[in-house]
């Protein structure tokens, strides 16, 4: 390796700030630098794989994930709509771990910002130099009154992947036709703003599909308007004629209530009988990061916009659903995105690398019906101390049926790259 | 025309070296700028429903880019991510992109 400026100074800085916190981590010569990345979702696989690239003899990288199949919760809409397989959405990390990275399958269950340590479930510690967090969120069980993470078996939220969709499309699956599904969708933020839709796209698709169109599906929606709203309601009035019946604040009066014993959805206008409820519930940042004091008063975590550094903590980067992420929503490509800012701010500090200025995308595909399928997205940077929107789109009512196949198409596309930039 | 199309290139390419930072920095700069690219351009080279962009001639690239740049080509996710992109960089992709081509 040849000495240059760069990690000359790197190391300088590093070695003056190790020697203040009292840990010379980096006084044995060719030490490698240390990073974690907690959780194996879309922001976390991304940020350890590219991390890891090509620097194995600078830096260890270790990803902590407890599971060792990841389902991503995106398309599980296009699964419960019948569109994709269980199988197909299910993701292993041998490729992960072949590429260079550790893997520790188990549960953080602390971080000591102080000692630069993070502790998991089974005991185990491991010090790092930098440490990435992706924990995506957590459910505010409390959020709905009369449901409860126990509720959940009878109502489901499929709002984190894996048994919960399954739950989920067994019960679309037992509803008769003429009886009706409640769906409850909270206030912003939380995760994948236009997902509910999606959602109720595909489950009026299987009801259509199966001869079920008696059926009702009515939303409880917490907000006055929704992403991509007007192709949405759009695409339902000409897919599913008078099936979906959407109800904002004012047309409700306010979520009362629910009851998963009666099956019933009380709101301040009437108290419906339900086949089949889901109920989507607030969320925050994972606990892992609100435990270590990397949450605001808003549940999430503050980052800097160049490089994804928590405000709180320069040797920490939050991405991901946990973090807030100015005009960004939370969505796996905004994380993927957000992880590749922090990945080369992390190379930058702990390998010398260059670091350019942080450039951010997003888009969202939605699917209404087969071949119909809707986007929103848009370019960001870091601008007045947020990620800020600079260029966004979003699909048109009365756009071409073609036009709409070929955004199906780059979903499908859109899918199959960001798995393989997630698990190899 | 394959000729001009050549020579812009190189244009384009001494271009790039000037405007992104010097030296190996070029290789890097591609990297960082690619990044972004492999969301949905899967690096395998494999299409899956987005065209591949790995190994195509800088010149072809390039042109595309631009095409999405000045919305002669339809594609608004395209559209918007060109908009971002200097010639420089467009240069710096190419030349990436091309490069990962010859790796594989
Ligand atoms: C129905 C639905 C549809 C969606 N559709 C889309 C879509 O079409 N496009 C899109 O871009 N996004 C979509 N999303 C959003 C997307 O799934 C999330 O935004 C994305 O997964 C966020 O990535 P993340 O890394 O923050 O969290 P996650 O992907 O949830 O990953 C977090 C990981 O951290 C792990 N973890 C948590 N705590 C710990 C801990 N203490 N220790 C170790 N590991 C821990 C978890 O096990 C999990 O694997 C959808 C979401 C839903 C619910």
């Amino acid at each position: 390796m040849t000495l240059n400026r760069r990690t000359f100074t790197t190391g300088v800085l590093a070695g003056a700030g190790a020697l203040a916190a009292g840990f010379p981590r980096f006084s044995i010569a060719q030490a490698k630098a240390k990073v974690v990345v907690i959780g194996g979702g879309a922001g976390g696989a991304t940020a350890a794989r590219y991390i890891a690239r090509d620097l194995a003899e600078k830096i260890e990288v270790t990803l902590v994930e407890p599971s060792r199949a990841f389902t991503t919760c995106f398309f599980s809409n296009l699964y419960v709509g019948g569109f994709r397989s269980f199988d197909s959405i299910t993701h292993t990390y041998a490729k992960v771990g072949a590429g260079g990275v550790a893997l520790a399958h188990d549960m953080a269950s602390a971080i000591d910002r102080a000692k630069r340590e993070v502790t998991l479930a089974g005991g185990q510690r491991l010090a790092y130099d930098r440490l990435v967090v992706s924990p995506g969120i957590d459910l505010k069980w409390d959020s709905v009154p009369g449901w409860s993470e126990a509720a959940a078996a009878v109502m489901p939220h499929a709002w984190t992947p894996g048994a919960q969709t399954r739950l989920l499309r067994a019960k679309l699956d037992a509803v008769k036709d003429g009886e009706t599904i409640v769906m409850t969708v909270p206030n912003n933020p939380y995760r994948c703003p236009p997902g509910p839709y999606e959602r109720v796209s595909m489950f009026a698709w299987q009801l259509k599909s199966t001869g079920r169109t008696k059926t009702k599906i009515v939303v409880i929606d917490a907000k006055a308007a929704f992403s991509k709203q007007a192709v949405f309601q759009e695409g339902w009035e000409k897919h599913y004629p008078g099936m979906v019946v959407w109800m904002d604040p004012k047309m409700h009066g306010g979520l009362k209530a629910v009851d998963p014993a009666a099956m019933t959805v009380t709101t301040d206008l009437e108290t419906i009988k339900a086949g089949m409820v889901n109920v989507i519930p607030a969320q925050w940042a994972g606990k892992i990061a609100r435990d270590a004091g990397l949450a605001n008063e808003s549940g999430y975590c503050p980052i800097n916009p160049e490089s994804m550094a928590s405000t709180v903590d320069p040797n920490v980067f939050v991405i991901g659903d946990a973090c807030v992420p100015g005009d960004m929503p939370k969505s796996a490509f905004s994380a993927n995105s957000q992880a590749k800012v922090a990945a080369l701010a992390v190379r930058g500090a702990l390998a010398g690398q260059q670091v350019f200025p942080a450039r951010y995308a997003n888009t969202c595909w939605s699917l209404i019906a087969a071949g119909d399928d809707i986007k929103i997205g848009g370019r960001y940077e870091a601008k007045d101390g947020k990620i800020t929107a600079l260029d966004t789109f979003v699909s048109k009512p009365g756009e071409e049926a073609a036009l709409r196949m070929q955004n199906y198409e780059e979903s499908l596309g859109w899918y199959a790259g960001i798995t393989a930039d997630m698990f190899g | 025309m394959a000729g001009g199309a050549a020579r812009a290139g190189m244009v384009l390419r001494a271009v790039a070296a000037l405007a992104a930072p010097a030296g190996a920095a070029d290789a890097a700069y591609g990297e960082y700028l690619a990044a972004e690219c492999s969301t949905c351009h899967l690096r395998s080279g494999d299409f899956k429903g987005i065209p591949s962009i790995v190994g195509l001639p800088e010149a072809d690239f390039i042109a595309a880019l631009r095409a999405y740049r000045d919305r002669s080509r339809e594609n608004v996710v395209m559209q918007t991510i060109a908009k971002s992109l200097s010639d420089a960089d467009m240069a710096a992709l190419a030349a990436y992109y091309h490069r990962l081509g010859t790796k594989r």
